[in-house]
């Protein structure tokens, strides 16, 4: 039996959302089969008010052991570093993370605002959000780089907006029945098991990316998002095409390019006009190109494969 | 499935720019697209002034009849990521006409 307890700071409940819909495995069988005890949940506890600030005062004093702490959203100082803007059972959430994160033997930070501080914490960040280890790039959040849980690891990342429900049932369950040692982590604290591959891994679209087709406009079946819609799979690590949503698809394979959510800049360019959903360009070079690959490098390859590119690779080739 | 090619339709209009061209159409050859605001701003011109206008489309984009080189990089249609090769066609959805891979534009990329 492992207690879990999880809470929501800087939140749009999106990744409980996501979380409450994992099918491998699932909510339920987090409970049933692998033996997790969910102390409290925004969506699922049925305690409020008064008694869910016993079960976290119980989970400091060390009167219920507590075995992981989820934190959702990000954590929110303002304003004047006080936390005030966010509280949660009569004082300031950050508090309660604080002293909740020393308590746990894992912390477990899911969703893009918990690991980097996300879309809360864009510029000019008026509600002064931190992620629980990491501002953006930066190392430290709120926690501060040096810390690490009971079971002596960092904070255990799982970014994404929303994370994939079974990326977070699966390292939950990692964590749960005692293989956390198996989990080896990325500079941001990522779960290599998910986070090495690319969003580009696995897209239907690589064809196009391989010959240098472009897609032009939303609704086309072919060509690649990467060259004009601004995709960013070949930058972003994450298995969202190796480990569909819902089972069938993914933002590549519906049309949607990728928008760099497991990344620590997202949303990038700070949500400027004309940055989202259009490629950035310099002298009609693409700002950022795919990870490992030089300007000269790219202008070299992306001539060649263009010449070399079969009729077929201009044409929709998903007849209905 | 065929594959597209280039089409009578195409073929006539891609010989109508290409004697404009010829004939001394001077158009916005510079400054090119340096960055992602000029490509915005030009693109903008050509859904607000030149619509459907051939002309207005070619002297907005700075289209010519041969290979324009910027900042060390040659920019012909042939390696640009709107252009299709077999069709010979430019898919950049203001603009959509038929060219040819030695020709140029400001909007040029890869």
């Amino acid at each position: 039996m492992a207690n879990l307890l999880w809470l929501q700071g800087g939140a749009c409940s999106g990744n409980t959302m996501s979380f409450l819909n994992a099918e491998e495995p699932s909510a339920c069988d987090l409970v049933t089969d692998f033996g997790i005890n969910v102390l409290w949940q925004p969506s699922l506890g049925l305690e409020l008010g008064d008694n869910v600030k016993a079960i976290l005062e119980k989970c400091i004093s060390g009167e219920i052991q507590l075995d992981i702490f989820v934190f959702e959203g990000s954590v929110v100082n303002a304003p004047d570093g006080t936390g005030n803007w966010n509280r949660f059972c009569g004082r300031p959430m950050k508090e309660w993370v604080r002293e909740l994160s020393d308590a746990a033997q894992f912390v477990v930070g899911i969703g893009d605002c918990a690991t980097y501080g996300g879309i809360p914490a864009t510029a000019p960040n008026p509600s002064e959000s931190q992620g629980l280890q990491f501002l953006k790039r930066e190392h430290g959040g709120f926690l501060g780089a040096d810390f690490t849980s009971k079971a002596g690891l960092p904070v255990i990342n799982i970014p994404g907006c929303p994370a994939h429900p079974d990326w977070v049932t699966q390292i939950l369950v990692a964590v749960a029945t005692g293989r956390a040692g198996d989990l080896t982590l990325d500079e941001f604290q990522r779960p290599k098991t998910f986070f090495s591959s690319f969003t580009q891994t696995g897209c239907t679209r690589n064809m196009h990316f391989a010959y240098k087709v472009s897609t032009t406009a939303f609704g086309q079946r072919k060509g690649c998002l990467f060259y004009d819609l601004g995709c960013r799979g070949p930058m972003t690590h994450s298995p969202c095409n190796r480990i569909l949503w819902n089972r069938v698809s993914s933002k590549t394979r519906a049309g949607m390019p990728c928008l760099g959510c497991t990344e620590p800049e997202f949303p990038f360019f700070d949500l400027a006009p004309g940055t989202v959903f259009k490629t950035q360009t310099m002298m009609g070079v693409p700002k950022d190109l795919p990870e490992g690959v030089d300007k000269k490098g790219y202008i070299k390859l992306t001539a060649a494969a263009k010449g070399a590119a079969p009729a077929w690779a201009e044409e929709d080739i998903f007849v209905v | 499935m065929d594959a597209k090619a280039s089409s009578a339709e195409d073929d006539a209009l891609r010989a109508e720019i290409a004697e404009k061209l010829a004939g001394g159409l001077e158009t916005e050859v510079w400054p090119r697209a340096e960055t992602s605001e000029m490509v915005n701003d030009i693109v903008g011109r050509l859904k607000t002034e030149a619509g459907d206008d051939l002309t207005t489309k070619l002297v907005v984009a700075g289209v010519t009849d041969h290979v324009i080189e910027a900042d060390d990089l040659e920019q012909p249609c042939e390696t640009c990521m709107y252009f299709l090769v077999h069709r010979r066609f430019c898919e950049l959805p203001e603009l959509m006409l038929p060219v040819e891979p030695d020709w140029s534009c400001r909007l040029w990329r890869i």
